[in-house]
């Protein structure tokens, strides 16, 4: 044994191991220190990221915003006026409603809801002003007004009515938002086709149908189309496309703020699509009155009926603005007073025997008692009370 | 969404006038004056029910006996050529007769009076 300590080779050896096993530590320490380092870089990468892409989120946020505050302010003032020329217009209609510039007037009118209607759309879109407050409405004036706010409205036909009245806070999204869908049917169809609009009663509420007889959608437009209407869809003005397409996008913010249903989904009997507006209960009223006259389109200068005309005919009809109403002139040949004429045919033949009989004796009493003025009074007073027993 | 300020604005009619007239041309003026003389067509039995409310409001109005153009444009609030082109619309579709106004009476003629008065003379007088 004692030979091999003395060997410096076992010395040499050992002392070998010693530091061969001090590197190995170091090494390992190293590579345990390397491996930290790594880790932390990477948590301070993905740290890193994570702010980067909150900043970029955030920024695209901003600028979205930013753009939608601009649009929703510049489209207000362009709906402003856009219902202060249509204001102008109404009184124009009224002023030259005999000279033939009333046809150009209606169609500036025309051309100017339309106007009115893109500035709404992109202010839905911006969650700006949705309009003017309207009073309750049957569904088949917001059925016309949403007509009236398409180019090719006179393709339009509405082929049913109901009974039934919108409330004042949903006539102006669901007009618009079947605006946006008229002007799809309108524009995706042939020019010499018709839209269909058919309005029913369902347990759910009233559903407005628009059919149109184009060439319909194919799947990958459908399932944007869907996307559009669900409520996952693009939130941003941006994501809208080049042209951009409003349409679906509008009516995919109305229906999910007010509360009704917009499907698109089905298609038309005629080819083309078939969409379904449905309005629950909760936006649905009894059906309007007809507004009174005193709004500010009457013509204040019609006078009142004078109340001391030529000829006062006490309760005579009126419309509903409260002039009279003319009645047809009776023939001059009928009797006044129709009705006996029912009860006289509804005798017996024995009773107009009798009443004959009773006329009879009264004149032969009556003739005999000549002279005798008592006489024919008593009698002529006998024989009337008679006939009258029968009548 | 709205905010304070916002119903300045007195709201126009919900439906326009294009649309009642349904986009139909004004009619002319021999077919349709002011004074010509509108009544319902006295076989209308039932009124089919895609006829708009205006136009019912105007056939209630016309079924009292004949009005005449301007009479019936100030019943309804709307303007006198809105109510001329659906008064044409109802007549074509055969819901309405009209009737030319009533012409004026002519003047009897000077001429002819004394021709007939010297004629008279000249055989009795």
């Amino acid at each position: 044994m004692t030979e091999y300590i003395e060997n410096p080779a076992l010395w040499a050896l050992v002392v070998l191991l010693l530091i061969v096993i001090a590197v190995v530590v170091r090494q390992r320490k190293a590579a345990m220190a390397l491996r930290q380092e790594i880790a932390g870089l990477r948590e301070y990468y993905s740290d890193l990221e994570h702010h980067y892409m909150q900043s970029v989120a955030s920024a695209q946020e901003q600028a979205e915003e930013a753009t939608k505050t601009v649009l929703k302010s510049a489209m207000r003032t362009l709906q402003g006026l856009a219902a202060e020329q249509q204001l102008i217009l109404s009184r124009l209609q009224t002023k030259h409603g005999e000279s033939v510039i009333l046809q150009d007037l209606l169609e500036i009118d025309h051309t100017n809801s339309q106007f009115g209607r893109r500035a709404q759309s992109i202010a839905v879109l911006c969650d700006g002003w949705l309009g003017r407050h309207r009073d309750n409405a049957s569904v088949y004036d917001v059925v016309r007004s949403a007509q009236g706010r398409v180019r090719h409205f006179r393709r339009v036909e509405i082929l049913s009515q109901v009974d039934f009245g919108i409330s004042s806070r949903a006539v102006e999204p669901v007009a618009l938002a079947l605006a946006e869908l008229l002007d799809n049917a309108t524009s995706y169809s042939s020019p010499d086709t018709v839209v269909e609009i058919n309005i029913r009663t369902v347990p759910k509420g009233v559903a407005i149908v628009v059919d149109d007889a184009g060439v319909g959608m194919n799947d990958e437009e459908r399932a944007r189309a869907e996307r559009l209407l669900s409520s996952d869809r693009v939130k941003s003005v941006a994501g809208l496309g080049n042209p951009p397409q409003f349409g679906l996008a509008v009516i995919g913010v109305l229906s999910e703020r007010f509360g009704f249903e917009v499907s698109v989904d089905s298609s038309s009997p005629y080819g083309g699509v078939r969409a379904v507006v449905l309005l629950p209960h909760e936006l649905l009223t009894s059906m309007p009155e007809k507004k009174a006259p005193a709004a500010p389109m009457t013509r204040s200068s019609v006078p009142p009926p004078q109340p001391n005309g030529p000829e006062p005919v006490p309760a005579s009809p009126t419309t509903t603005d409260g002039l009279p109403l003319r009645r047809r002139k009776r023939p001059m040949a009928i009797v006044p007073g129709s009705a006996p004429t029912p009860i006289a045919s509804a005798r017996s033949g024995a009773e107009t025997a009798a009443i004959m009989g009773a006329f009879q004796r009264g004149t032969r009493s009556g003739r005999a008692a000549r002279g005798d003025d008592t006489d024919q009074s008593i009698s002529t007073r006998g024989s009337s009370s008679e006939g009258h027993e029968f009548s | 969404m709205n905010g304070p300020g916002d119903f300045e604005l007195e709201a126009t009619e919900l439906v326009r006038p294009y649309v009642i007239t349904k986009g139909r041309g004004l009619p002319d003026d021999d077919q349709l004056s002011l004074i010509t003389l509108v009544t319902a067509a006295p076989e209308q039995v039932q009124r089919p029910l895609r006829l708009s409310p205006e136009e019912q409001r105007l056939l209630d109005l016309c079924s009292a006996g004949y009005l005449s153009v301007a009479e019936i444009a100030g019943h309804t609030r709307l303007p006198l050529g809105v109510v001329r082109i659906m008064l044409a619309g109802l007549t074509e579709a055969g819901y309405l007769i009209t009737r030319p106004p009533v012409a004026r009476a002519r003047l009897a003629d000077k001429e002819l009076l004394e021709e007939v008065l010297s004629g008279l003379r000249a055989k009795f007088g």
